[in-house]
């Protein structure tokens, strides 16, 4: 599948201030979904903001897209109402609204629901309002539909192919209850329904109001302009590139069908005039688990990728008309075609094809390179609530910031939403701790989380609680890095590995690692999980030492680490008044000795490596930071294919940019 | 005794006095410079400019930005957080959002206190105030001589759930008293006993770290008006659009962030239900930025969330004002696609508008409305000179050339642009809430105000619009207005069905008397005190609520249910009469009545104009959209007496600003000397 969208020409022209006019209307309206949308949403996941509304041409094109949108729904949007229109072309009539979450036409996962509302004037379909909203339940085996080991669609949730949820005006109160009955929020997911439906009623009011005012055939017009405009301003950025070819390959932590070992997701990219064209076909079979990514998504996250290196361009079909992009055909972690499971999209393919795109864009345009940010991860417990008479479905639904790579010339950000997107809120501990019997034990920033480089990777941080009374609960995780561990770049050190510990520093601790699903766990239990800091951008031992010493009064790097890390030795007069002095000469002899050391650490024998950790003379950031070793963060077992990988890849990105001892 | 009510606005650039003789009805306005390094000083002066003798003063009020400065400049004492061991670092994390969400290089502020300067203590209560871990007193107290080591000078004291249960909080405030004796302290549980961590500590750290300043500014203002002969309180003009003495501001310093644009808006709402709309948007347009806030059936909108930078929350009600990047200096730009664009960068005061001489060469709204001939060549009472030779060289090189236009079809081009960004900004704080525009007076004010407001009320069918008699200092007019005011309120999530009359009638009764308690403290009487209870609702699994007034009728709590679907209806044009509805949250308007100023009405007789001081031609658009030369008269404001109506087009002139009546409108001087213009159909 190549998702390219047919050039299309407008007719006529608009006189700059009539264009500049509707271009902004276009935004207000679709801005105006989202405020509503975030005031009347029921499903937890919307209030967080997951969710992302547009306005789509009748031939369904993107025209403008939520200024506030989360990454991961750019780029989808239009393919719902495409489908829409290939399913009821004809058939389509004022007081219609539609509801689609099929994954496999162009959608993200199954609990992304986008309601879509046809906007006609003077008899005549013009454009279509969407609404995408994360509903907190599609049913499936796992409460949240998230299952970690699902390999097909079936598992995971209720999918809804193109319907019509209000038939010219009329709600269609059975196929409504059809699709909510499949679920286990169905009085939640009716409301975010109904509520996604009036949203988009203010869009099409606006747009009336607009075409009553300016004329029909002006606003259709404007819609094509708007789109032409937005390309036009792209192919002059791209223009002004030179032409060549450039690759990068992020990967996912392992395919569980095939044992330990990354697999690749691979970008090339082929700069042309003022086109771009990528190509992922190369990448890794579907793996065995839910990570995989349909092709919508897939888009998306080429669109996404792209689009943070054109930060002030707006986002619409003339953006995509742009970028061509093959993936190659069905089957493969970022072509998933029907039904292999896709739910795990988001942080598994979706975020390495972000990521490689930064790699790629990074060398293209070193004044807004980044290195690798933390993962995406979703953390659930389901089960049912004691602390009520009625014992209540309860559903502790979890996800977290972390830190962001660092940058050329600027530490990375600290506690931050996911490449997923940056509008996606946290939730507050207080809140949660109403509903669910779960006790948050901590959520603060985990000290030398951020990967160590000339600039800092952002910090990660921790969050975790006890169980206090919840009974027949699981718990499932859906993440990725505890073995690709989020990479500097220009001689920068990774960061910190994903996964999940339960009962962490008892006689009953357990590392879960990063992907899991259904594990029971009983009251009483604690569990944690650090979300990774951003890899670090350029050597740390060129890191200037007085920087350093801010970082240990702020607590975001120990004085261990300052040494081991930097290379930076530092005298603690008085810890209580943040009083602490450099050894200057401790400190240059110490960072020649790594660099005399550090290219050798990466060729140690691993599994001796392995046993000093099992042993507890090593700790986990020295296997990941001195000797790219790769383990089991619970057992200790070597992983030794992925070892391999990782330390190709740091010498790569790391050893390769540092100075010669 | 004196008879004068005096109110002082600061401003970033002037400081505004508004003085009204009780006695005479009589008005006096004036500006002066402001004082940045100290802000007292200009409030000083102001009040002798217009020669006034405090002895003379019944009622003196303040609005004042200094709050709002420290937060944007971050001149903060030394200050320190203490909280849940765990918790240190609620305040960085935040929600986790960026306000950009493209640009990677572009991040989210830092918190307003360091990380090595939050300490955390043992301690934990659950949600339901329950006690589950005692707090640690012995690690209180050394972590007291740690901060007294570090010389802090302000301490906020957050604790998991102390909305629930604040009894830690303040046995920890007591010992950091004990231990750090002139340190000031502020508990989140007194300063925002609500739900939800980020939101309550930020709101508490701002407070700590603004009381010392603001605490102390207010105290030598206070003792130097004294000190002058004024005997009386002074009032502080708060978020909230009431105002507190200077015993409140001790405590909740952060009340005052957003003192300076709060009363803008209340001017606007006091003015249009004196001439008798009680909905209006207000339209205060300076040099760089617009506020617009919005007055529905008599009340301002208020919102919970505010801030001065992203992420960190202030969450006191506040009047809902929209800043926008547009103003008179707000430039006119072609972007990489071609694009006419307007603002928000702005020519500021330096370089400033082509039009002033002082360098600017980029063309701005104001060189726009020079090159229509909207804009004499005298501004601010002939103290300036316009130049419009370079004005019309901007607007030709920057956007006529490019455009293939005539410099006049430019100019208007940039003013359409401009006035279309605003009508967006109208839109967004008035359809977007459910509000028709229709059904609005704009009040136009603040310098270049009234230059656009007739434009933009075309453009989106307001159907009058309202420039008050000194438009350039219609902020301080807002100080002068206020009632004391306090909002309380109490979590209290039960489904309606569940809520019990009495636990709330206690909870009620309970917030009643501190608030009176607090009102008698400020020497306020009891018959001039006001209680109006409200409730915030919502359908039981929605997440945000509706804050509705509980009525005096039998069944106060039925008929606001009733108020809540009516207003879910109105604001999100749906409401579910049939589905469960859920309290979320009682609270408490407390409000001191000030006795209301009368102003000076004038006697109406309908008369014409006098005679214009020229004939001037400027640019309109016609019908068909197209500018074209207008003879149109030019009067000078303070010859126009109440009654005085006519057709537009005319010009307006005055001393702080100028009034654009466009064709196809009538225009009249009210009763209260406000210029109204109504908006025609233009086949009329």
């Amino acid at each position: 599948m190549t998702a390219t969208l047919e050039r299309t020409t407008g007719e006529g022209h608009l006189d700059p201030v009539t264009f500049e006019v509707l271009k902004n209307a276009f935004t207000t309206s679709v801005d105006l979904m989202s405020a509503q949308i975030l005031r009347t949403c029921h499903s937890f996941v919307i209030y967080a903001r997951d969710f992302s509304c547009a306005l789509v041409d009748a031939k369904g094109n993107t025209v403008m897209q939520g200024s506030q949108d989360v990454a991961v729904h750019v780029g989808t949007l239009h393919f719902g109402a495409q489908a829409i229109l290939e399913r009821f072309r004809g058939d389509i009539h004022p007081g219609d609204i539609f509801g689609v979450n099929d994954p496999y036409s162009g959608g993200t996962h199954f609990n992304d629901v986008r309601i879509v509302r046809p906007i006609f004037a003077d008899g005549e379909l013009i454009a279509f309002a969407m609404s995408m909203g994360h509903w907190s339940d599609m049913g499936g085996t796992v409460p949240g539909s998230f299952d970690v080991n699902a390999t097909e669609h079936f598992g995971e949730g209720f999918r809804m192919v193109p319907v019509k949820l209000w038939d010219k005006g009329e709600f269609r109160q059975d196929v409504a209850e059809l699709i909510v009955a499949n679920t286990r929020a169905p009085a939640s997911n009716l409301g975010d329904m109904r509520a996604q439906a009036e949203a988009t009623g203010v869009c099409e009011r606006e747009i009336l109001r607009l075409t009553h005012k300016y004329g029909r055939d002006t606003v259709v017009n404007a819609f094509e302009e708007v789109q032409n405009y937005v390309e036009r301003l792209t192919r002059a950025r791209i223009a002004e590139l030179p032409d060549g070819e450039w690759e990068a390959v992020d990967y996912i932590d392992y395919d569980p069908a095939h044992g330990e070992g990354l697999v690749p997701v691979k970008v090339k990219m082929r700069i042309q005039g003022d086109q771009i064209h990528y190509d992922l076909s190369e990448s890794a079979p579907a793996v065995a688990s839910f990570l995989n990514s349909g092709f919508g998504a897939s888009f998306s996250g080429v669109v996404a990728g792209t689009k943070t290196f054109f930060p002030d361009i707006p986002l619409n079909s003339g953006f995509y008309r742009a970028i061509t992009c093959d993936l190659g055909p069905e089957g493969t972690v970022v072509n998933a075609g029907w039904p292999i499971a896709v739910t795990g999209f988001c942080s598994g393919p979706y975020e390495k094809i972000m990521s490689a795109i930064f790699e790629l864009w990074s060398g293209l345009m070193p004044e807004r390179a980044i290195a690798c940010s933390f993962n995406l991860e979703y953390l659930l417990i389901g089960g049912r609530d004691a602390r009520t008479d009625d014992g209540g479905f309860f559903m502790w639904y979890d996800w977290m910031v972390g830190g962001w790579g660092g940058r050329n010339g600027k530490d990375g950000a600290n506690c931050t939403s996911p490449l997923f997107g940056v509008g996606l809120a946290v939730q507050p501990f207080e809140g949660q701790e109403r509903l669910t019997p779960v006790i948050t034990d901590r959520h603060e920033i985990v000290t030398d989380s951020g990967g160590p480089g000339r600039y800092r990777g952002g910090c990660g941080v921790e969050k975790g609680g006890t169980l206090t009374q919840p009974d027949k609960a699981v718990m499932s995780y859906c993440c990725d890095r505890a073995r690709n561990v989020a990479w500097g770049v220009a001689g920068g050190l990774p960061s910190t590995p994903h996964g999940v510990w339960l009962n962490k520093g008892a006689d009953n601790e357990k590392f879960l690692g990063a992907v899991f699903s259904n594990v029971p766990v009983s009251p009483g239990d604690q569990f944690t999980r650090p979300s990774a800091g951003g890899g670090g951008y350029g050597d740390p031992l060129d890191r200037p030492a007085e920087e350093v010493v801010e970082d240990i009064m702020d607590g975001y790097v120990s004085v261990e680490r300052a040494a081991k890390d930097y290379g930076v030795v530092v005298i603690v007069n008085d810890a209580d008044t943040d009083d602490y002095s450099l050894d200057a000469g401790a400190t240059e002899a110490l960072r020649s000795e790594i660099r005399g050391k550090r290219l050798d650490w990466l060729e140690e024998d691993a599994q001796s490596i392995a046993d000093r950790y099992k042993a507890g003379e090593l700790n986990e950031l020295d296997l990941i930071r001195q000797y790219g070793v790769i383990v089991d963060w619970g057992s200790g077992e070597l992983f030794p294919k992925t070892t391999q990988q990782f330390r190709d890849l740091m010498k790569k990105r790391a050893a390769s940019f540092w100075a010669a001892a | 005794m004196g008879s004068l009510r005096v109110a002082v606005d600061v401003g970033g650039t002037f400081t505004d006095v508004f003085v009204l003789d009780e006695a005479t009805s009589e008005t006096r306005v004036g500006k002066v410079p402001s004082t940045p390094d100290d802000p007292g000083r200009a409030v000083l002066q102001a009040a002798k400019s217009v020669d006034v003798d405090l002895k003379d003063v019944v009622l003196f009020s303040h609005g004042t930005t200094v709050a709002t400065n420290a937060l944007i400049t971050r001149r903060f004492p030394t200050a320190a957080m203490v909280t849940t061991k765990g918790f240190r670092d609620v305040i960085e994390i935040r929600d986790g959002t960026k306000e950009d969400l493209w640009d990677a290089y572009k991040d989210v502020a830092k918190p307003y206190i360091r990380r090595r300067d939050r300490y955390e203590v043992t301690e934990r209560v659950d949600y339901q105030g329950k006690e589950l871990v005692p707090l640690d007193e012995a690690e209180a107290r050394e972590l007291a001589a740690r901060l007294r080591k570090k010389g802090v000078k302000t301490i906020a004291v957050c604790f998991a759930n102390s909305y629930a249960n604040g009894d830690h909080e303040k046995r920890m405030k007591e010992i950091l008293e004990e231990e750090l004796p002139g340190v000031r302290i502020s508990t989140s549980s007194e300063v925002l006993p609500e739900i939800f961590e980020h939101d309550r500590f930020n709101t508490t750290v701002a407070n700590a770290v603004l009381a010392p300043l603001v605490g102390d500014y207010v105290n030598e203002l206070s003792e130097n008006l004294k000190n002058d002969g004024y005997e009386g309180d002074l009032l502080l003009l708060h978020s909230g659009g009431g105002s507190m003495t200077n015993r409140m501001v001790q405590k909740y310093a952060v009340r005052l962030a957003a003192s300076g644009i709060a009363a803008g808006a209340i001017a606007a709402r006091h003015l249009a239900l004196e001439a008798g709309f009680p909905n209006a948007i207000g339209l205060d347009m300076g040099g760089t930025s617009t506020d617009i806030a919005l007055v529905y059936d008599g009340d301002i909108r208020v919102t919970k969330e505010w801030h001065v930078e992203y992420g960190y929350p202030i969450c006191f009600p506040s009047i809902e004002v929209l800043t926008i990047g547009a103003g008179g200096g707000s430039l006119a730009w072609i972007d990489a696609a071609g694009s006419l664009r307007n603002g928000p960068q702005s020519a500021g005061a330096t370089p400033g508008p082509a039009a002033y001489g002082t360098g600017g060469t980029q063309p701005t709204n104001t060189d726009a409305n020079v090159v229509l001939n909207r804009l004499g060549t005298k501004l601010a009472g002939g103290k300036m000179t316009l130049q419009p030779d370079l004005a019309r060289e901007a607007i030709h090189s920057g956007v006529a050339e490019p455009f293939g236009m005539t410099d006049e079809e430019a100019a208007l081009a940039v003013v359409k642009v401009a006035n279309a960004n605003m009508a967006d900004a109208v839109r967004l704080v008035s359809i977007r809430r459910g509000y028709d525009p229709r059904e609005f007076a704009l009040v136009a004010f603040g310098g270049a105000g009234a230059l656009h407001g007739a434009a933009l009320a075309r453009e989106l069918s307001i159907p009058t619009v309202l420039v008050p008699p000194n438009p350039g200092v219609t902020s301080a007019l807002g100080c002068l207005l206020v009632d004391i005011r306090h909002d309380m309120s109490v979590m209290y999530q039960k489904a309606l069905a569940d809520a019990s009359s009495e636990e709330m009638e206690e909870i009620y009764q309970s917030m009643e008397r501190d608030a009176a308690a607090h009102l008698a403290a400020e020497g306020v009487s009891p018959e001039q005190v006001v209680l109006e209870r409200t409730a915030a609702m919502r359908y039981l699994g929605q997440w945000r609520s509706l804050t509705v007034t509980l009525g005096q009728g039998p069944d106060p709590l039925q008929d606001a249910v009733g108020r809540f679907h009516r207003e879910h209806e109105r604001e999100y044009s749906f409401s579910e009469e049939t589905a469960p509805v859920e309290i979320y949250q009682l609270g408490l308007r407390a409000i001191g009545v000030t006795p209301k100023p009368t102003l000076a009405s004038g006697e109406v007789v309908t008369a014409e104009p006098p005679a214009p001081k020229e004939i001037r031609e400027v640019w309109f658009e016609g019908e068909d959209g197209a500018g074209r030369p207008t003879q149109t008269p030019v009067y000078e404001r303070s010859e126009l007496l109440p009654g005085v109506t006519a057709h537009g087009p005319a010009i307006i002139d005055q001393l702080d600003s100028t009034t654009v009546v466009p064709p196809h409108t009538r225009w009249e001087i009210d009763k209260n000397w406000n210029i109204l213009i109504h908006i025609l159909e233009v086949s009329q």
